[in-house]
């Protein structure tokens, strides 16, 4: 009886489509039940859809087969993917079907080069445009979000130090771009934050090592790529870079002087002022009650 | 309500006073709009700069303020070398030795080690301490405000680091003013017993003259000497 059942449901799935919507809406008979999950041995990987946020998506008009276009019934076909992280590398091809211009200048950045040489922490078209609530980049939501889909690795140390990395999510969120970009995503969010996120400077799909003489951050292309917002950045103006890092007697001396200078003076200055007033409070009270006392 | 009583002198010009409630002004609002910049990352700042319509907005009101508060630092200096020609009330907040000592001699009397008070003149050891801690925390914000408004500019001369390190310095000097005003200004202005619930003077320009003799018998004295006292009339009854 069970297999009966089954067999209709797999039946039903598999139906030719008739429309978008239904075909769309048999697949999401299965994969709309939060934790519908394909196991690896390196992890499960979740293949629940949000039917909500696939239809505030730019690909909405498509069908579920567009993109996966062996699926097209159910059983689905078998996996060649061994591994979780190879069966994400392999659906990269998909985006590539249609976004060959992007796939192929990725291929030659930093993380392109990573994923074909197996690294597993290198981000996938995915990692940051998600799979099923790809957003227009152009859009509000998706640039001043920009530092926080950065920062999922990049403000990890773990991941980072694996690759000789600093995390620099954190120094650039307190620096005057990251304040402001902040500030955009919280309380304006419908606003593209006009301060520089991080593909403005490093770029989205070519991205290169800072040390690659190719780099709009390589030092001596740093003030060129500043002059692109700042147009009129004097020659010194690359200078002012703190390289995503606190200050430190090594980097940035300067500014970590200042700091130190006001980390002490101000505690300073404010106990001499509470000592005064305290004085002066101790000397009225005294004349006032320490008669009767 | 004896402070209201008898004859009093003019201690500060309407002039004086309009200046006074500029930077009482522009300072509130310039801290208003600075912290939650500074603490962009708590809630409390995004919700204020919500409340103004976004940073754009603040950014724009705390640069418009920021002009008022220099311009109105250009116009005191120049009110203060205009006063230079004065025949008395010139200098009275030059700083000397004798502020030490005053100040010295204050905590002595404060914790009963004297019975007497300094003599203080126009202005006490306290007054021109806040007065000079205006002057310079002004200076240097519009300094460093100035270095953070115009980046491009500024590089052309100066080397690029005294840019984070103006924003550091911007944001500790702002926080220092803060707690100067909060713990010293409000205290000396407000809070002190005997002046509870504010000190009126800044605001009807007036001192009485029995109050002067007390905090100021110096000042007394010199404008006694340059015949500048309204006629003592005989202490009277409150009403």
């Amino acid at each position: 009886m069970y297999w009966l059942i089954l067999l209709a449901v797999a039946w039903i799935l598999g139906f030719p489509q008739a429309s978008l919507a239904q075909d769309n809406a048999a697949c999401l008979g299965c994969h709309e039940v939060e934790g519908t999950k394909i196991s690896f041995p390196d992890g499960a990987l979740d293949v629940t859809i949000n039917a909500k946020k696939f239809a505030a998506s730019v690909h909405k008009d498509f069908t579920c087969t567009t993109c996966h276009t062996n699926h097209t019934g159910y059983p689905h076909p078998p996996r060649t993917a061994t591994s979780r992280r190879a069966y994400q590398v392999l659906a990269q091809q998909i985006c590539a079907t249609c976004h060959a211009d992007q796939a192929q200048i990725f291929d030659l950045s930093v993380h392109g080069r990573g994923v074909r040489m197996g690294l597993g922490d290198v981000p996938l078209c995915a990692s940051c445009h998600t799979a099923h609530a790809v957003i227009k980049p152009k859009s509000a939501a998706f640039r001043n979000n920009i530092p926080e889909v950065c920062g999922n690795c990049h403000a990890d140390e773990a991941v980072m130090t694996r690759y000789g990395l600093r995390p620099v999510y954190q120094a650039y969120v307190e620096e005057f771009h990251g304040v402001t970009t902040r500030l955009y995503r919280l309380v304006t969010p419908a606003i593209r934050s006009p301060s520089a996120v991080c593909y403005d400077c490093h770029t989205a799909h070519t991205v290169r090592r800072v040390a690659d003489p190719l780099s709009p951050v390589a030092p001596g292309n740093l003030v060129a790529t500043c002059r692109t917002c700042h147009t009129k950045a004097g020659r010194f103006f690359a200078t002012a870079w703190t390289e995503h890092r606190a200050p430190s007697l090594r980097h940035s001396t300067l500014v970590y002087l200042v700091q130190v200078f006001y980390l002490i003076l101000i505690p300073g200055v404010v106990a001499v002022l509470v000592i005064l007033t305290g004085m002066d409070m101790w000397h009225w009270a005294v004349t006032r009650w320490g008669g009767r006392a | 309500m004896r402070r209201r009583g008898g004859p009093a002198v003019e201690r500060f010009s309407i002039a004086q006073r309009i200046e006074h409630f500029v930077l009482l002004l522009s300072f509130n609002i310039l801290a208003l709009t600075g912290l939650p910049q500074k603490y962009s990352g708590t809630g409390w700042a995004q919700r204020l700069i919500e409340v103004f319509g976004g940073i754009e907005i603040t950014r724009l009101i705390h640069r418009t303020f920021a002009v008022i508060l220099m311009v109105q630092g250009l116009y005191h200096l120049a009110a203060v070398l205009a006063s230079r020609t004065r025949s008395v009330r010139r200098h009275d907040m030059h700083l000397s030795l004798q502020d030490l000592h005053d100040m010295i001699g204050d905590m002595k009397f404060m914790t009963g080690r004297n019975r007497e008070r300094p003599r203080f003149g126009r202005f006490d050891y306290r007054q021109k301490f806040e007065y000079w801690a205006v002057v310079w925390g002004t200076v240097l914000m519009a300094a460093t405000g100035l270095i953070m408004w115009f980046p491009a500019l500024v590089t052309q001369w100066l080397p690029g680091v005294v840019i984070p390190a103006s924003r550091v310095a911007h944001g500790g000097e702002a926080l220092l003013a803060l707690f100067a005003v909060i713990i010293w200004h409000f205290y000396n202005a407000h809070f002190r017993p005997a002046i509870f619930p504010m000190d009126p003077a800044m605001f009807t320009g007036k001192i009485p003259l029995e109050r002067l003799q007390h905090e100021h018998p110096r000042e007394l004295e010199n404008l006694e000497a340059a015949g500048l006292l309204p006629p003592r009339e005989p202490e009277k009854a409150d009403k």
